[in-house]
């Protein structure tokens, strides 16, 4: 027991600093709350360090310690740290801001439960966490947008969390087990096995926002802060992804699960790029471009359990898409949610227009930003398990996304027009740092990669 | 030994880091640095020219681990078919730099985006490794996509879009030939020596990786029916974005087409060869009547592009179906210096047309006529270049085009009906020549000024290296001889 707990500090140190977040926060002391939170965060980071190349579980079995979870960490921690930063931005000086950053570690508390998950206890657990949290902190402004936003993300989650937990009750029904191990058992019984995938992704894809449960997504985004919105399209819906991962790779095969993941795949990849389209608030095609993006990572999700190329290529793509995706969002709190006002961007704040189109890029997966060694992971994955065509259509939609981004990059360089970018410290060193990151996961992807491809 | 190649291949990029950090550079600065750049990046490739290739093999090659655990690795070198290219490159782009010496909007991001162009050309020529090699084509992409958007004509936005558009599309099959490759290949690596030596494919795997290939080269040299891209972008972009578009970045096409179609799945290649010579012959006589028929002289050059390429499509295709290994020596020789002429060439024409288009503001043949007596500097650079275009011996093109001509007669005698392209260019060039520089010069053109020294120093280098390609084409066809000569498929 005494080990397990020492294999569990990273995740004890977050609880603790959302904990003392609060205790600030009750204190009335903002500034110090969120310096709390970030210290927290890092320290939790640090004491993830140590533990790269553990693969063991806690608990008997039902909350793991291995490649996901750790990089899940590795990733998730410091993206809410640039996200509080970003909050910063957005809720400072307002009444309860303290809460926003304790309810931000929780959540990602939350997702950090989901994506280490050996237990369907630890799945429910982790959905209901991150969800209490996030509905919240999307309420927060409490206005009549972010109250709407709040309301369909909290009636579609609530859905969508007893939906999975229903599903679920087949799973233990089959097994006798809620150990996620043991469901190698319900070979014998195929309908119950399909049956708790189907509610499992119903939950996890809520979460995640793949089609056809993606509806909450792009007005939830649209009526939050920015930052919430920025936060959302990272860390719960990595969070979700690498629970679905932790799934399938122990659900058999002949249930046919990844026939129905690349089904999901496409339907996310293209609907979201088709939506993203006709846009012209950049919140909300960001939106659908994380709709879109969610797909990508089905290609290595499918791949789980029979290609080593699988687990290197979500997790890569998960460090790639967090710091663009970030970082994205990061240009549009310092621009503006309106396409028109990016007009003229690039010529007014040259750096920032590079930095957003470097972005831009990278979601789109041109080498060698993150973005491409990422998605070429992922094809590379999708390819080797025989989803050729699925690799296929994917390369379609990247095409597809290039229409979608140069949407923004378009009037960024038109002549003869002006866009103020109000200069904030908070959101320009978040642009700098994911900046850096894009570039650096690109170039040195062996970094993640090395042990984790034998 | 110096890495040679690497230090040629960074120098540019090195340069376009030196112009960002300037704080507030001046546009004489930016420029200087632009052409001191380019004149050092041609010293490198003239250092790797001395050194030399040594036949079968990949001279020259820098080796350095980039992310071991998939195989992909930095590894750069150069055989008989890239170093000439190199050449054309360094030339090519210091001739540019020349030329837009004088631009005076925003010639920092100008300047900076052309650096990046010469790393990425140089780079993809010179790249041993798969993903190396991609990354190099597709950076180029979003260059060029800017060059155009940014410093193009009227209807830039769209034509630049309708560019990146098209050939990303066009080149994500490629990725998807080179992960099958690479999970095709017995231990994984992207080296590109490795798949060449042992072509990791075999049977219907290989030939679709062979037809993911060719729609992206077919795209990019570009081949009909995929080349309509090509005169939107062209009468759009500026006009160095034109030289370099036409003189190297076509050439990625027709490079791709050796380096991977043809040595990568060579059975596959062999078996679809005659399709392929069959859309070269009627890429080289499409590009030709579609010239014809252009009353806007970029346009008209745009167009003989594709005429020029569709020879290069059917010399490999030719290369590919022969079994005889010195015609296939001599069908790869006319190729590849084919591709070094038309850079050479059609560089030239770009220019001057642009020249003219700065002083008129227009391309219309119609709006001209007796240019040859206001402007006879120009007016004779363009015969000349428009002489070498429609293949007259003793300039750059001859050489090339009878060695392919010759081959085909040899393997395929029938698709020799592509010779029927050279009269039609002949015909339109000497078109273009007498409605625009013959005649009776008129009023509204007198003031018209002749080549100044910048215009000079950017033509003239392009128009001695055609006569001497033309002349002697043994220094340029020795290096490629000794690559092709050993060639094994």
């Amino acid at each position: 027991m005494g080990h397990d707990l020492a294999l569990l500090m990273p995740e004890i140190a977050v609880l603790l600093t959302a904990v003392g977040v609060l205790i600030a926060e009750m204190l009335r002391r903002p500034r110090i709350s969120l310096s709390i939170a970030a210290a927290g965060l890092l320290v939790a980071t640090g004491l993830t360090v140590p533990l790269l190349g553990t693969e063991t579980n806690v608990f008997g079995g039902s909350f793991r310690i291995d490649a996901l979870s750790i990089w899940a960490k590795l990733i998730l921690l410091p993206a809410t740290v640039l996200s509080l930063l970003l909050a910063r931005n957005d809720v400072g000086g307002t009444a309860r801001e303290g809460t926003v950053y304790s309810l931000m570690c929780l959540a990602t508390f939350g997702a950090l439960v989901l994506a280490g998950a050996g237990d369907v206890m630890f799945l429910v657990l982790g959905t209901l966490l991150t969800s209490l949290a996030t509905f919240a902190l999307v309420a927060y402004p409490d206005d009549d947008s972010a109250t709407e936003a709040a309301m369909k993300f909290f009636v579609f989650g609530s859905v969508a969390g007893a939906v999975m937990i229903f599903g679920l009750s087949y799973w233990f029904g089959a097994t006798g087990s809620t150990l996620l191990a043991d469901l190698a058992r319900t070979d014998a019984v195929p309908l119950a096995a399909i049956l708790g995938l189907v509610a499992v992704v119903v939950g996890l894809g809520y979460k995640a926002s793949l089609v056809p449960f993606h509806f909450w997504a792009p007005d939830a985004y649209e009526g939050a802060p920015l930052s919430i919105a920025a936060y959302l399209s990272v860390v719960p819906k990595i969070g979700a992804l690498f629970a679905l991962t932790q799934v399938v790779s122990d659900v058999p095969a002949n249930s046919g699960w990844p026939a129905v993941m690349a089904g999901l795949a496409v339907l996310s990849m293209t609907y979201g790029y088709l939506a993203a389209l006709v846009q012209d608030n950049v919140v909300r095609l960001l939106a659908y471009s994380s709709i879109a993006q969610s797909g990508y990572f089905l290609l290595g999700i499918v791949a789980v359990g029979s290609s080593e190329l699988a687990l290197p290529s979500i997790i890569l793509f998960a460090a790639a898409y967090a710091a663009m995706n970030l970082g994205a969002f990061a240009v549009v709190a310092l621009t503006g949610r309106i396409l028109s006002d990016f007009n003229g961007l690039g010529r007014t704040r040259v750096l920032m227009g590079i930095a957003m189109v470097i972005f831009l890029l990278s979601l789109v997966g041109i080498p060698p930003l993150a973005g491409f060694v990422g998605k070429f992971l992922l094809f590379a994955a999708a390819i080797d398990v025989q989803f050729t065509w699925l690799a296929v259509v994917a390369i379609a939609n990247s095409v597809l996304s290039l229409a979608v981004y140069l949407r923004i990059v378009v009037p960024m360089y038109r002549r003869g027009e002006r866009a103020s970018a109000a200069p904030h410290t908070w959101p320009s060193i978040v642009v700098m740092i994911t900046f850096a990151a894009t570039f650096i996961i690109g170039l040195a992807a062996q970094f993640f990669l090395a042990g984790l491809v034998r | 030994m110096l890495p040679l190649v690497s230090i040629t291949l960074f120098l540019p990029l090195a340069g376009a880091v030196l112009i960002l950090c300037l704080p507030r550079p001046t546009a004489r600065t930016v420029h200087g640095i632009g052409i001191g750049t380019a004149v050092l990046t041609l010293a490198g490739a003239l250092a790797m020219w001395l050194e030399g290739v040594s036949g079968a093999d990949f001279s020259q090659v820098d080796e350095l681990e980039w992310i071991p655990v998939i195989g992909a690795a930095y590894r750069v070198g150069v055989d008989g078919i890239s170093l000439p290219l190199v050449l054309l490159s360094a030339v090519m782009f210091l001739v540019a730099f020349i030329f837009a010496s004088s631009l005076r909007e925003r010639p920092r991001a100008y300047v900076v985006l052309i650096l990046l162009l010469e790393t990425t050309a140089i780079g993809t020529f010179t790249a041993l490794d798969a993903l190396l090699f991609y990354v190099f084509f597709e950076v180029s992409l979003v260059s060029m996509y800017f060059m155009i958007a940014g410093w193009g004509h009227e209807d830039r936005q769209r034509a630049a879009l309708m560019f990146f558009l098209y050939t990303l599309l066009g080149s994500l099959p490629l990725l998807l030939a080179i992960l099958g490759l690479y999970l095709g290949s017995p231990e994984p690596s992207f080296d590109m020596r490795a798949w060449i030596a042992d072509p990791p494919l075999s049977g219907a795997a290989a030939m679709w990786a062979l037809i993911a290939m060719l729609i992206t080269f077919a795209v990019k040299i570009p081949a009909v029916p995929l080349h309509t891209w090509l005169p939107a972008a062209h009468v759009q972009a500026p006009t160095v974005g034109s030289v370099i578009l036409a003189g190297i970045m076509l050439k990625f096409g027709t490079y791709g087409l050796i380096r991977f179609a043809l040595q990568m799945t060579p059975e596959a290649f062999r078996e679809a060869g005659m399709v392929i010579l069959v859309f070269g012959v009627v890429s080289a006589l499409y590009g030709a009547f579609a010239a014809l028929a252009q009353t806007d002289l970029k346009r008209l050059v745009a167009y003989t592009s594709i005429n020029h390429m569709g020879y290069v499509i059917v010399g490999v295709a030719v290369a590919a179906l022969t079994l005889d290994p010195s015609v296939r020596a001599v069908a790869l020789d006319g190729a590849v210096l084919q591709m070094f002429s038309h850079g050479l060439v059609t560089g030239a024409l770009f220019f001057l047309v642009g020249m003219i288009q700065e002083r008129a503001h227009s391309r219309e043949m119609g709006a001209f006529g007796g240019l040859l007596k206001t402007v006879p500097l120009l007016g004779w650079s363009f015969i000349l270049a428009a002489f070498a275009s429609l293949g007259l011996p003793g300039l750059a093109h001859f050489p090339a085009e009878f060695q392919i001509f010759l081959s085909t007669l040899g393997s395929v005698p029938a698709a020799v009906v592509v010779v029927l392209g050279i009269a039609i260019i002949a015909g339109t060039f000497l078109k273009a020549i007498r409605e625009t520089f013959l005649g009776e010069p008129r009023q509204r053109w007198h003031a018209m000024p002749d080549l100044s020294t910048r215009e000079l120093l950017a033509v003239a280098p392009l128009l001695v290296l055609t006569v001497a390609t033309g002349v002697a084409p043994s220094w340029v066809l020795d290096v490629i001889h000794r690559t092709t000569s050993s060639l094994v498929l």
